[in-house]
């Protein structure tokens, strides 16, 4: 007999894993996750780095969210990008960012980007690869720019420009002939957003838009559709239906409650 | 049973070469990490990682895996520093690093090759490969990249080489894998640690040696 | 004694206004009260010796030794409540099962006696346990050569070249410091303990004791009791150096 019911008290829930096997073994073929077929990029420049995200997500082959935002906030002075399983990428950022939030109240120092590459790596190994978040992190501290890619298994790589996600390499080979070393910061913006872009073209789990973060000594900015390479077409039509279009051809009317008048409630 | 690669996890198809000589060790490896067999995440990758001011391991199999043992193992030689007051063994380094493969050995891909400086053995080289066994030995080679270069090994390796045949040892071995291993490219990294430090050498990848007929 | 009844000589977790902790000077009494220990650090290794003051002619020689092995190279001479010495001991053997176990190499003279440091000192924090009524002198030989250390109730411990705990320890320790011990080999050193501990004994209070000698040498690093015919040879020889002595009074 069961006498208490535990109740999460929140992290992640791993109870649809036993539910998948049910379905499975039935013969239902397993439900998808949102993936987001992403092209996310970050690089160096002379004094910060900068990261860049499409805003497609995807189910399958449909796509779900045609604006979805995957540059996530991490401190003030630190962003990461985030692909692979959305809910995932989420959650795993914004646990991280409560963590640095917190331990920069404790300390009363800005938080550095080692500190969240370690919480998300260790978080992330110890799941073992069951969470499927990869992320390009960057940031600017006292040490100065850093930029790091990790792996949903928890591994890391440290590189003066990276490329993530189903549209990598797209984009990888955008930076492999452009990058130089030492970029103004327009120069850097200019290549992310031609990165992005060679992904949102040829990788069909990339799309929509160009989302860029600039991050520098004091200064974080993030740029919410920098560019949209093809917009929305609009509309020849509007196809909302007037008042009236449909014809009535009864009415009827009918009471379901009787109302009975009487004293009124002594409330005195 | 010790595991392969999970799925979709990145590997270092690696070639890794140490070789002990008098007065230190010369640890190198390629650069390459790549994920499925068919795309290189990163083409300079460090695959030398320091665990202590005279000790580096050579990691090769996960990434994620190598890495987070790497770091245990750094933890535990900063602890045994402060507490010792003097800088760890190598043979404790990879003491440490054997009992974690070991002890994980159902949850790990990771073949590692430990080696470093010390005042009591001079320059030592451990060989941990998968499953968590420990090897003293006078040079160790892993990794994808090293079933090529075993031939190399066993007719160039001499026992007494200096400091400069040694570097070049390990140059021409990581060279000669690169050239046949699929799993190992890029550039050559080097370290040479010795009482008095660590030296990092870097070889660009149009600058290593193209050996044989092409 | 200035202590007594004041009140503040019962609880270890209770300080005297003038800041002593009275329980621990009490341990510290009960060493002094026990048979002489001494160690000595010599260049090719240690050596300890222990006059252990027989209660009865019916106990068996050689029996509840206040000489124990920790380690293959740890060897640890007690002084004061035996009992206490042992479980001194069994935690410093515990201490060397674990490093051992991390590290995979013997644990550092310095190492060991850090820890079982710390242990006897938490023992002198809380008033539900009694300090321990032993000091320990520890003999090792590790990387750096011998080393001798030697840890007091209070959980103190310092590195001494040569040490000696128990009521003939003024004496035993004016011995010591004649001695030069950089020159000794650790045969001489072994005859020179026995010599000491012959020296120390007081016939007229104590009846029978028993010598225990062991050491630890750079021969073979090992903690072992002195081989049977050069114990003798020591003792006899220790024998004659007293009867010398009364001679020359």
């Amino acid at each position: 007999m069961v006498s208490r019911v535990d109740v999460p008290k929140g992290g992640f829930n791993f109870d649809n894993y036993q539910r998948n096997l049910i379905l499975q073994e039935k013969g239902f073929s397993l439900p998808k996750p949102t993936k987001t077929g992403t092209t996310i990029v970050g690089t160096k420049f002379k004094n910060g780095v900068v990261l860049g995200a499409d805003t497609r997500a995807t189910g399958d082959t449909t796509v779900m969210d045609k604006n979805c935002f995957k540059i996530h906030y991490l401190a003030p002075n630190i962003y990461g990008c985030g692909a692979g399983t959305a809910a995932d990428t989420d959650k795993i950022t914004k646990m991280v960012a409560s963590q640095l939030e917190l331990h920069r109240l404790a300390t009363g120092r800005e938080s550095r980007v080692a500190t969240a590459l370690t919480a998300l790596t260790q978080f992330l190994f110890r799941y073992q690869g069951h969470l499927g978040a990869a992320l390009v992190l960057g940031g600017v501290d006292v040490d100065g720019p850093h930029l790091f890619s990790v792996s949903p298994h928890g591994s890391t790589d440290k590189l003066p420009y990276l490329c993530q996600g189903s549209g990598s390499l797209a984009a990888i080979s955008i930076f492999e002939s452009q990058w130089r070393e030492n970029m103004e910061r327009d120069e850097a913006i200019e290549l992310v957003k031609e990165a992005i872009k060679a992904g949102i073209f040829n990788d069909m789990g990339s799309g929509s838009s160009v989302d860029v973060a600039v991050i520098e000594k004091g200064r974080a900015e993030v740029c919410r559709g920098m560019e949209v390479p093809y917009p929305t077409i609009q509309k020849v039509d509007s196809y909302k239906f007037k008042p009236g279009t449909t014809a009535i051809l009864s009415e009827s009317f009918r009471n379901f409650v009787t109302i009975t008048e009487g004293d009124a409630m002594d409330i005195s | 049973m010790e595991v392969g690669l999970k799925p979709g996890e990145i590997s270092l198809g690696t070639t890794l070469i140490a070789v002990a000589f008098d007065g230190g060790v010369v640890v190198g490896a390629d650069s390459r990490t790549s994920m499925g067999g068919s795309y290189t995440v990163n083409r300079v990758t460090d695959k030398l990682t320091y665990v202590s001011d005279r000790i580096y391991c050579c990691r090769s199999g996960s990434a994620a895996d190598t890495q987070a043992v790497a770091s245990i193992v750094t933890y535990y030689l900063q602890l045994y520093a402060i507490q010792h007051e003097e800088e760890p063994p190598v043979r404790v380094a990879a003491s440490l690093f054997q009992e974690l493969c070991y002890k994980n050995k159902d949850a790990l891909s990771a073949g590692i090759i430990c080696a470093g400086w010390d005042k009591h053995d001079g320059g030592s080289v451990f060989g941990i490969p998968m499953g968590g066994s420990m090897h003293k030995l006078p040079y160790a080679t892993a990794g994808s990249g090293s079933t090529y270069i075993y031939g190399y090994c066993d007719t160039s390796f001499r026992q007494n080489m200096t400091k400069e045949e040694t570097i070049e040892f390990v140059k021409t071995g990581v060279a000669l894998a690169i050239g046949r291993d699929g799993s190992s490219g890029g550039c050559i990294r080097l370290a040479v640690i010795t009482k008095d430090g660590v030296q990092r050498h870097f070889i660009p990848g149009d600058q290593v040696p193209a050996l044989g007929v092409i | 004694m200035s202590s007594i009844g004041t009140g503040y000589d019962l609880s270890v977790s209770t300080y005297s206004p003038d800041g002593r902790v009275f329980q621990v000077e009490y341990a510290a009494k009960a060493v002094d009260n026990s048979g002489t220990v001494i160690g000595l650090r010599v260049a090719e290794g240690i050596v300890l010796a222990v006059e252990k003051l027989v209660q009865s002619k019916l106990l068996v020689p050689k029996s509840n030794r206040s000489i124990q092995t920790v380690d293959t190279h740890i060897g640890v001479a007690t002084a004061g409540l035996l009992a206490d010495g042992r479980h001194i001991v069994n935690r410093a053997r515990d201490e060397a099962e674990n490093y051992r176990d991390i590290y995979r190499i013997p644990i550092p003279g310095k190492m060991i006696a850090d820890r079982v440091g710390h242990y006897v000192q938490a023992y002198t924090l809380y008033s539900s346990v009694r300090p321990f009524g032993a000091s320990a002198i520890i003999g090792t030989f590790d990387h750096d050569g011998p080393q001798l250390y030697m840890i007091e109730p209070s959980g103190v411990y310092w590195g001494y070249h040569g040490c000696a705990i128990g009521k003939g320890k003024q004496v035993a320790k004016t011995e010591i410091e004649k001695l030069s011990l950089d020159e000794l080999s650790v045969v001489d050193a072994v005859k020179q303990a026995a010599r000491i501990i012959y020296a120390v004994h007081d016939e007229a209070k104590d009846k029978e004791f028993e010598l225990e000698l062991s050491w630890v040498t750079a021969q073979n690093k090992r903690h072992e009791f002195v081989p049977a015919d050069l114990a003798a040879e020591a003792e006899r020889l220790a024998k004659e150096s007293l009867n010398e002595e009364m001679e020359d009074d």
